[in-house]
């Protein structure tokens, strides 16, 4: 598979590209579907929110909002939907690699362009762009951010996410391979807690009752894990001496980090990739600009010393 | 169904669930000039056809008193099962968009995810009648056991990338226009019409549900009668996991999550009783229909998908509450 990084000056180009088309754009109305795999989740009303926007900003938009509600068969109907109703242009964050290929190739056969944010399709050449981030290098952020806290090394609980989700597997794989190999760094245990909340306390709990000695840094896949396993640790009287790192940079895990509750989150620009898409969708839709075919922003950990570099810092209030 | 004079309620019972299916496809197709097209239509039906397979061996289930939850869990694992074969392992399974050589041929991977549905049906069968387990907990069981068995057997990731004629089940529109799942769909509804309405095993569904301890004095083997449907529903989860992993191209062991919940609710709403002994094969499709287009028109209209979830909650329990006070009025219609 044909993977290129592009570092994040490609995303600046892309949005000095888009600003000058928006000031020099053409009056046509256009109706454009924006996808996301579930507005049961915080991050994806977000991605929506930034979607929303941005296409307000560029104007003359009718944007059809929709929501996969975590089913592919779900979300593949949406996009067949669209294909009836003869949209603009669709931009879509698979809930699955794989499984919306078909879906998202009858799109494109039937013309119409398809810009992927966040997570990719596998096996259709035909899309536009894709806008995202690399969730390996995510992970790997996590591994390395351990790696500075704990130079002389440190047992890990490493809580996973929904097991066969790509943002699951990859990040993951991110940790392992930056941790795995270095045997001062060990994993005591390894246990997937859904991206959910409560299972991340449940099974955080479980680990600690099961272990000798509490680890010394809890990494978990999603925030809403953290989160729960943050809980879990102050319940256990072990606030402060368990670093817990999340992932997504959420404002609720951006307050813990504030307040010393989270070591770290992972930053991955949901809102900027979002945008990104927007505009170079748009562009290529009223200006046939086309866009860069693959564009990815580099996940980076957030701890207090750069705070201000959260995203969604702005909503704290 | 005897004939009696005429009953305003007692008629708009029995009929309601066809009434709003042609009322909700003429006001859709009014809002909506596109939803008329056979290509909507035909999406629409490729779309239910997965819920609608599994919601005629539901039928069965619920027409004896029955349930079963563990529907979702199964399709996972029938899916993955067959998606195994036809790989012939785990390894390549990454191997995404190009056409793999077959470790097995289709024919092997539908019969391999047929008969896990039909062995973990009959599974469920035998722990309901032998052990006398409440099918709502033997099947909730079922949900936690073929979801965890999916898991492992896949080792979390997904099986994808399979060869032309896997695929051909899921993809292919024959004459261009239908597809293959709708025929599959539609071909076993009208056999199970057939089945439980010519049949003397259809006719002692009926009576097993209506009223048990009368169907066993009667002299049927009403616990040979409830295991059968239960292999039935499985043989109809084994089937529609193959068609769902052949329509995505990729078995996972995360498919068909809550799927129990929308079949459920389609065979409700067709007006099936969860009590048992009434309702019918051509109701249930009529409630699959219902769902499906009411999903596919409301997303056309572009109505949210947070008022979509409210609007078909709401349908089904006004379904319901109708079907009640329907039969309160005339019990014995």
């Amino acid at each position: 598979m044909m993977r290129r990084f592009l570092p994040v000056a490609a995303v600046a180009v892309l949005v000095a590209a888009g600003g000058l088309s928006a000031t020099a754009h053409a009056a046509k109305k256009l109706t454009i579907v924006a996808s996301v795999p579930s507005l049961g989740f915080p991050f994806f009303v977000h991605m929506m929110k930034e979607i929303r926007a941005e296409a307000a900003a560029l104007g003359d938009i009718e944007l059809l909002e929709m929501d996969g509600q975590n089913s592919t068969p779900k979300q593949s109907a949406d996009v067949e939907a669209a294909i009836t109703r003869g949209v603009d242009g669709i931009i879509i964050s698979p809930l699955d690699s794989v499984a919306m290929a078909p879906a998202l190739q009858e799109a494109v056969d039937a013309g119409i362009p398809v810009v992927t944010i966040d997570r990719r399709i596998d096996g259709v050449p035909g899309i536009l762009a894709h806008v995202g981030a690399d969730n390996v290098k995510g992970g790997e952020a996590q591994g390395k951010f351990i790696k500075d806290m704990f130079p002389n090394g440190a047992r890990l609980v490493n809580l996973q996410g929904q097991p066969g989700s790509s943002p699951a597997i990859d990040r993951n794989k991110g940790v392992h391979n930056v941790l795995d190999g270095d045997s001062k760094y060990q994993i005591v245990a390894e246990q997937t807690a859904f991206f959910a909340r409560e299972k991340g306390a449940n099974v955080t709990e479980a680990i600690l009752g099961g272990l000798d000695a509490p680890p010394d840094v809890i990494v978990a896949a999603n925030d809403d894990m953290a989160l729960g396993a943050l809980q879990a640790v102050q319940e256990a009287g072990l606030a402060g001496k368990v670093k817990i790192i999340g992932f997504d940079a959420l404002p609720e895990a951006l307050a813990q980090v504030r307040d010393g509750g989270l070591a770290a989150t992972i930053e991955q620009s949901p809102g900027g990739q979002s945008r990104g898409a927007m505009r170079a969708l748009v562009s290529f839709l009223r200006d046939g600009k086309k866009p860069d075919k693959l564009t990815l922003l580099s996940p980076f950990a957030i701890s207090k010393a750069n705070l201000d570099k959260g995203e969604r810092l702005s909503e704290l209030k | 169904m005897n004939d009696r004079r005429f009953d305003g309620v007692e008629f708009t019972a029995r009929f309601a669930p066809y009434l709003v299916l042609v009322l909700l496809v003429v006001a859709f197709a009014i809002l909506e000039p596109r939803f008329i097209t056979p290509f909507n239509i035909f999406n629409t039906l490729r779309q239910v056809s997965v819920v609608g397979l599994i919601a005629i061996g539901m039928t069965f289930v619920i027409l004896t008193a029955g349930i079963d939850l563990s529907v979702g869990s199964l399709v996972a694992l029938a899916g993955l099962a067959g998606g195994l074969v036809a790989k012939g392992g785990l390894e390549d399974r990454f191997a995404v968009g190009t056409a793999v050589d077959a470790g097995n041929p289709v024919w092997l991977a539908m019969v391999t995810a047929i008969a896990v549905g039909m062995v973990c049906g009959a599974l469920q069968g035998g722990i309901i009648t032998r052990l006398r387990v409440p099918p709502f907990v033997a099947t909730l069981g079922g949900l936690s056991m073929f979801r965890g068995a999916a898991l492992l057997l896949s080792g979390g990731g997904p099986i994808s990338g399979f060869d032309a004629a896997y695929v051909w089940w899921g993809k292919t529109r024959l004459f261009g226009v239908v597809p293959v799942m709708v025929i599959v769909f539609l071909g076993f509804a009208a056999l199970a019409h057939v089945v439980l309405r010519y049949t003397q095993f259809g006719r002692h569904v009926y009576a097993v549900g209506g009223n048990r301890s009368a169907a066993k004095l009667a002299g049927i083997r009403d616990e040979r009668v409830i295991f059968l449907c239960y292999v039935i529903i499985g043989f109809c989860a084994g089937l529609a996991g193959f068609l769902l992993s052949a329509r995505l191209n990729s078995a996972e062991a995360v498919a068909g999550q809550g799927l129990e919940l929308d079949v459920i609710a389609a065979v409700v709403i067709g007006g099936t009783s969860l009590f048992g002994g009434i309702g019918s094969i051509a109701r249930t499709v009529v409630g699959v229909l219902l769902i499906g287009i009411l999903r596919n028109g409301l997303v056309l209209l572009n109505v949210s998908s947070f008022v979509q979830m409210i609007i078909i909650g709401a349908v089904l329990v006004a379904a319901v509450a109708f079907d009640q006070y329907a039969t309160r009025r005339n019990p014995r219609a």
